[in-house]
């Protein structure tokens, strides 16, 4: 890219990541470092009319619904006051403290983590012995990339719709097993559920790891790979030492993204163990859904929502402040 | 660039080996080759092995599938054309190439003119807009749905807008929560674009929506199709919303096969041949948008980093 631009970001990007939220816009400061010519140009006739349909979508279908969504977090709303849920009575904090008390609430919060974070500490090392096979050219590198990355763009419902056949009892995996005297009981019901789902989400996104760590060894210059073949490095000191700290960045926002994305999983465990779900795998999402569509419970359940949006702030918050909004680069790769 | 001035600084010294040559590859290289081959064998078996199941267990008869066969004992093609009746894949599929394409060709058009303004325009509020659009990727579903329904059902009672039940509803919501991540892929991709043609066209009189669309939009096709791909699978993959708002006749192709299995519990053996054949033709043609665009698309997933 050209010079240009990039001497024309720098400023809005120091105040991104200076903590300094105030002075936020970079309409604020009128750029006299970036570039006199730009300001005629961006001061006036700007079209920011372009900006209004979309955000007028993300008012009416996003914000409208949140604020909504806390409001009836606060009602005694059911299937018989959904209708007029306008007039149906205030209970203010009730539906938190029967959330919190009298419900599964904490459990799932409990199960989302854990299997968030054991899913991920699988799919990491499997990601980089990945991204590290398939770093220099041999015949066929494409075609393993390419199949690498099959498992992540399926579509979740037809992943869990396969997992789902393959895990029968005396399906092809418990067939498979018995053959070398493996026997593990039932994948589908009952307290294994919890690691048939930590497995097959394992399954279904190690490549993103895998996504992110090759693009973190691309970064690495070519001079590094030469200084340690001359070095007479050994493979496994070359990659702890040399290579592993360039995959720092890389990596790190591989495990928020994947601790997101897991957390807010719903279509695999809903569509892999159907509702209502085993206790020991009624993580988060499919908890909400089932406290909404199958009791009926919507103010517990707008309660039980805005809950998890709090436990997803803190990854989202730590997310949002290592990216750097103003620049070409990936987002939270650090310079 | 900077490879060859350090080989032909070291050159009079050392025997570094020209780039390209056989030597390269082997400076290149992380791993022993005995582990290289199992780290490639292992993940390759751990992909490929389900995925070849899904194949073979469409074509096998429900009786194979449920004896764990992986070689199927007979061999039927006829799981491929009950599928569109039994599991309701012609209406679903109908129905998700709907209201999948349309969000993909609205929302790349609208996240175009977005991140336009994003990149090209500095006013107040665009860093606040620009982190939105990061924080908004990661807003759950499961939070959203029950409030948009009721906002839906809402706009029934009191406008008179009948949005529950018809693809339309579908439609505006995919679009809404596919926004925030094609303009992210968009900002990106303008961001790559060299000013000079902009600033030329500028100068000859060009207003901006001129500079929009005679200059940008032949630029960036790439990310355009990139950022509609992406807004196309939220509505193809999406089972929470489609499940709550959609009847028998508005169902996507998700919501069918979800349905069709979850129909199958407790009774006989279940249709696995026919769900094997449908998730596969559910799959086939993400896979194959995935296939002929991946070098772009995976450019865009390591940008925002969603799926």
């Amino acid at each position: 890219m050209s010079t240009d631009a990039s001497h024309e970001v720098r400023p809005a990007a120091d105040t991104a990541a200076g903590r300094a939220p105030r002075n936020d816009d970079a309409g604020q400061q009128p750029g006299h470092k970036g570039g006199l010519r730009r300001k005629g140009l961006s001061e006036r006739n700007r079209p920011l009319w372009m900006l209004i349909p979309g955000g007028a979508l993300m008012i009416i279908i996003i914000v409208v619904p949140l604020l909504l969504g806390i409001y009836m977090s606060a009602l005694n709303l059911d299937q018989y006051t959904l209708r007029k849920w306008i007039s149906s009575p205030f209970i203010g904090v009730e539906n938190f403290v029967e959330a919190v008390t009298d419900s599964p609430l904490l459990h799932a919060v409990w199960l989302s983590v854990s299997y968030s974070l054991l899913a991920m500490v699988v799919t990491l090392p499997l990601g980089i012995a990945a991204a590290v096979a398939t770093q220099n050219a041999f015949k066929g590198r494409a075609l393993i990339r390419s199949v690498f990355l099959i498992p992540y763009v399926l579509p979740s419902f037809v992943v869990a719709t396969v997992w789902r056949t393959m895990l029968q009892p005396g399906g092809i995996v418990d067939e498979a097993l018995a053959t070398v005297g493996i026997h593990v009981g039932l994948w589908l019901n009952g307290p294994q559920t919890f690691w048939t789902l930590v497995l097959v989400q394992i399954w279904a996104s190690w490549p993103f790891i895998y996504l992110l760590a090759l693009s973190g060894l691309q970064s690495v210059d070519h001079e590094v790979h030469e200084a340690s073949a001359l070095d007479g490095a050994l493979w496994w000191n070359k990659l702890r030492y040399v290579i592993f700290p360039y995959l720092k960045g890389p990596l790190a926002l591989a495990f928020l993204i994947g601790m997101l994305h897991h957390i807010n999983n719903f279509t695999l465990p809903f569509v892999l163990f159907g509702v209502p779900a085993p206790a020991d795998v009624e993580v988060l999402p499919i908890l909400t859904y089932v406290t909404s569509f199958q009791s009926f419970r919507f103010g517990l359940s707008a309660a039980m929502a805005f809950i998890s949006l709090v436990l997803i702030a803190i990854p989202l918050f730590v997310y949002l402040r290592a990216v750097k909004l103003d620049d070409a680069e990936t987002p939270g790769a650090k310079k | 660039m900077s490879t060859t001035t350090a080989t032909r600084h070291r050159a009079p010294t050392t025997d570094i080996p020209r780039p390209g040559s056989h030597r390269q590859h082997e400076v290149l290289r992380l791993l022993p080759n005995p582990l290289l081959i199992f780290v490639l064998l292992f993940l390759g078996a751990m992909v490929l092995i389900p995925l070849l199941y899904i194949f073979l267990a469409s074509l096998n008869s429900d009786i194979g599938v449920a004896n764990g066969e992986f070689w199927p004992s007979t061999v039927t093609f006829e799981n491929y054309s009950k599928i569109w009746t039994s599991v309701g894949l012609a209406t679903g599929l109908t129905n998700s190439v709907l209201v999948a394409g349309a969000t993909a060709v609205v929302s790349a058009a609208m996240s175009v003119s977005t991140a336009f303004v994003l990149v090209r325009y500095t006013f107040r509020g665009r860093l606040t807009i620009l982190r939105g659009l990061l924080a908004l990727q990661s807003v759950p579903g499961t939070l959203m749905v029950l409030p948009v329904f009721v906002l839906f059902s809402s706009a029934a009672t009191y406008l008179g807008i009948q949005v529950i039940g018809t693809q339309w509803g579908l439609f505006v919501t995919y679009l809404t929560f596919a926004m925030p991540f094609s303009t992210w892929v968009m900002v990106t991709y303008l961001r790559g674009l060299p000013k000079e043609l902009e600033e030329a066209a500028r100068i000859d009189g060009a207003s901006n929506l001129g500079v929009l669309f005679r200059i940008i939009l032949p630029l960036s096709w790439p990310g355009i199709v990139v950022s509609g791909i992406f807004a196309f699978l939220l509505g193809w993959n999406d089972v929470l919303f489609a499940s709550v708002m959609t009847r028998p006749e508005s169902q996507t192709a998700a919501v069918a096969l979800q349905i069709f299995g979850a129909s199958q519990e407790g009774g006989a053996i279940p249709y696995y041949g026919q769900m094997m054949a449908a998730a596969l033709v559910c799959a086939a043609p993400v896979v194959i948008l995935y296939l002929i665009f991946q070098r772009y698309l995976v450019g865009g997933l390591t940008a925002g980093g969603v799926k």
